[in-house]
């Protein structure tokens, strides 16, 4: 039953993310997809930093 | 120090030690990978998309369709994550290590040939005639039906039958995953869409309260959504309202709760979710009242050029890693104590740091000068600055690696620059001369900005991004202890990946960044000497700097 919920709550959270992914890029021109590139490649080095951090 | 330890490998020994009959899976796949980027670029590079644009029926769709490839994209990097944290990578692991039998099977090479030649001659009739009806119809369906076989065959062409079979008999259940995850969030996506006006009403709403005590006479219109003063006014159009902000931290949050499950105390680490979402969307409304208050203050190319594109961009990232790293530092979210990295005393030496923070601080600034720019980047000179000050900072690290340069990084330097100048016309960028905006400031101004602009591309940017993508990245995909890994190890999925990620830094000519990356790691693994590959790179800066001043290419800057 716990691995049932959890399994559930896994699911939707990846279908809020991918949902939310779909949201985000209507590839419209307002969208400059060399900033959105940097942007996107700052925040996931940034995150790698994060995790790397010894605690 | 420079260490020799070979602590893991993506090849097995059994891969290694096969005979010449036989080869590893994961070559067969990247000629499969090279031969397809190829075949795509050539035929889409003679395709005019533009010319199904209103086009009725089938032909029509196929234009639209064109808008999904970045959701196409964003599945795919699902996929792969779904993969990477289930049994499948497992399976794909072990399949990936038996060997196969080396060589193309011609037969179905030569199908595969034919069928890509009746594609580039179908895709030619269907964009370049505005054709409708039935027979239109019928085309699209040739032409995808087409495309599918010429895929299938050369997959066919370059690894055996069984080898497909396995891959999809090991990665089974996941696929069922996507399809069900891919096609829930397309509803969700196209069912949030009535949402947008509402949001960008309250968007509205919020910016004219923000800017109320500050600019005075400033009105906002809620049927014709305009924002600002008879100065300078913005409309606040749907796409304003924030919900892409609202989606990226959706995605963003939901996936650092998920990766990282284990050490959230759920469910209140689920609050962390409305809390991202409120907060971008607040920054949202900050960014709508910046906009109208720098135009208002005087400076409307920077509010419309620079700062339009970039804010939005630069709240995201404040707002995701914020919420990084409250949940890390809030002992109330987190199952294992709070970080005390931040604490002076308490932390460690984050290994990371040195091999990052210049690249970082480099995209940073790009940003911030990006945002403060009016279509033309006056403060290049601010990422020169700051991805210098991370470099000092570590340099007692980065004396214990290997500069020395030998003759060869010269050489691969000079190759990739051929690479790139013979790529150019691959990359759709137009040749544009000097920038306007330096032609008509005073000589000492001009020289200052060309002379920062070399010393970025030629010093900063090449150590930078070398440490990052062949010190760091490249190491890191080999093992979760990237330090052990000796700097002359190699692994071709490591190789192709960062290699790639380095190509799409480049955007429009990731075809030219993804080859550069490779030769790059090459130098780098020859003699595993992070020096070559900085030299090399520098060297190829060098001759582009002197080839756009010399010739006036500027778009390659």
């Amino acid at each position: 039953m716990k691995s049932a919920l959890f399994k559930v709550t896994g699911m939707t959270l990846l279908m809020t993310a991918l949902g939310g992914v779909l949201l985000a890029v209507p590839v419209g021109p307002e969208i400059d997809g060399a900033t959105a590139g940097n942007a996107l490649m700052l925040l996931g080095g940034a995150v790698l930093l994060i995790r790397g951090r010894k605690r | 120090m420079v260490t020799d330890s070979v602590q893991a490998s993506s090849l097995s020994p059994a891969a290694i030690s096969s005979p010449a009959s036989q080869q590893h899976p994961l070559r067969r796949i990247a000629g499969l990978a090279v031969l397809f980027a190829a075949e795509v670029l050539v035929i889409s590079a003679r395709t005019p998309h533009i010319a199904l644009q209103d086009s009725p029926g089938l032909p029509g769709l196929v234009f639209s369709l064109g808008t999904w490839k970045v959701r196409l994209l964003v599945t795919l990097a699902v996929i792969s994550l779904l993969v990477w944290r289930s049994r499948a990578k497992r399976n794909l692991e072990a399949i990936s290590e038996r060997p196969v039998r080396a060589g193309v099977a011609w037969v179905w090479f030569t199908a595969h040939v034919a069928a890509i030649l009746l594609f580039a001659g179908l895709t030619s009739i269907l964009f370049q005639n505005r054709l409708h009806g039935a027979a239109a119809d019928a085309l699209v369906l040739a032409w995808v039906a087409i495309g599918v076989a010429a895929v299938v065959l050369a997959a066919f062409a370059f690894l055996p039958a069984a080898f497909w079979r396995e891959v999809l008999r090991g990665t089974g259940e996941v696929w069922a995953y996507v399809l069900i995850l891919g096609l829930g969030a397309c509803v969700l996506a196209a069912y949030a869409t009535p949402i947008w006006n509402p949001l960008a009403r309250w968007t509205l709403r919020l910016a004219w309260l923000l800017l109320r005590p500050l600019v005075p006479g400033v009105s906002a219109d809620p049927v014709s959504m305009i924002l600002g003063t008879h100065g300078f006014s913005v409309q606040v159009l749907p796409a304003c309202s924030g919900y892409e902000g609202i989606g990226l931290i959706l995605a963003f949050t939901t996936g650092w709760l998920w990766f990282f499950r284990r050490e959230w105390r759920f469910p209140r680490a689920l609050l962390l979710i409305p809390l991202g979402v409120a907060a971008i969307w607040v920054f949202n409304a900050v960014r709508v009242a910046g906009l109208v208050l720098i135009g208002v203050a005087g400076a409307p190319g920077v509010a419309i050029q620079g700062f339009h594109s970039h804010a939005g961009w630069i709240a995201f990232n404040v707002v995701a890693l914020g919420t990084c790293v409250a949940a890390r530092r809030i002992s109330w979210f987190t199952t294992v104590g709070a970080d005390t990295a931040l604490v002076p005393g308490r932390s460690e030496p984050n290994p990371i740091a040195p091999y990052l923070m210049p690249f970082l601080a480099l995209l940073a600034a790009a940003m911030l000068a990006g945002a403060a720019s009016n279509g033309f980047e006056w403060l290049y000179a601010f990422r020169v600055l700051a991805a210098g000050a991370a470099l000092w900072y570590f340099r007692d690290t980065y004396r214990a690696m290997d500069w020395r340069v030998g003759w060869p990084a010269v050489a691969l330097g000079g190759l990739v620059f051929l690479i790139w100048i013979g790529l150019e016309p691959l990359a759709g960028s137009a040749p544009t001369g000097e920038p306007p905006a330096l032609v008509h400031v005073s000589a000492l101004a001009r020289m200052a900005w060309i002379a920062f602009r070399i010393l970025g591309a030629v010093i900063t940017v090449p150590i930078a991004e070398e440490l990052a993508f062949r010190g760091f990245l490249m190491r890191r995909l080999i093992s979760a202890d990237f330090e052990s890994v000796s700097w002359r190890m190699f692994a071709w999925a490591p190789f192709l990946i960062s290699s790639l990620g380095f190509g799409l830094l480049h955007g429009g000519r990731w075809l030219a960044g993804t080859l550069a990356g490779m030769i790059y790691a090459w130098a780098m693994l020859r003699r595993g000497r992070i020096g070559e590959a900085v030299a090399a790179h520098a060297l190829t800066n060098a001759l582009l700097a002197i080839y756009v001043l010399v010739s006036g290419h500027w778009q390659l800057w």
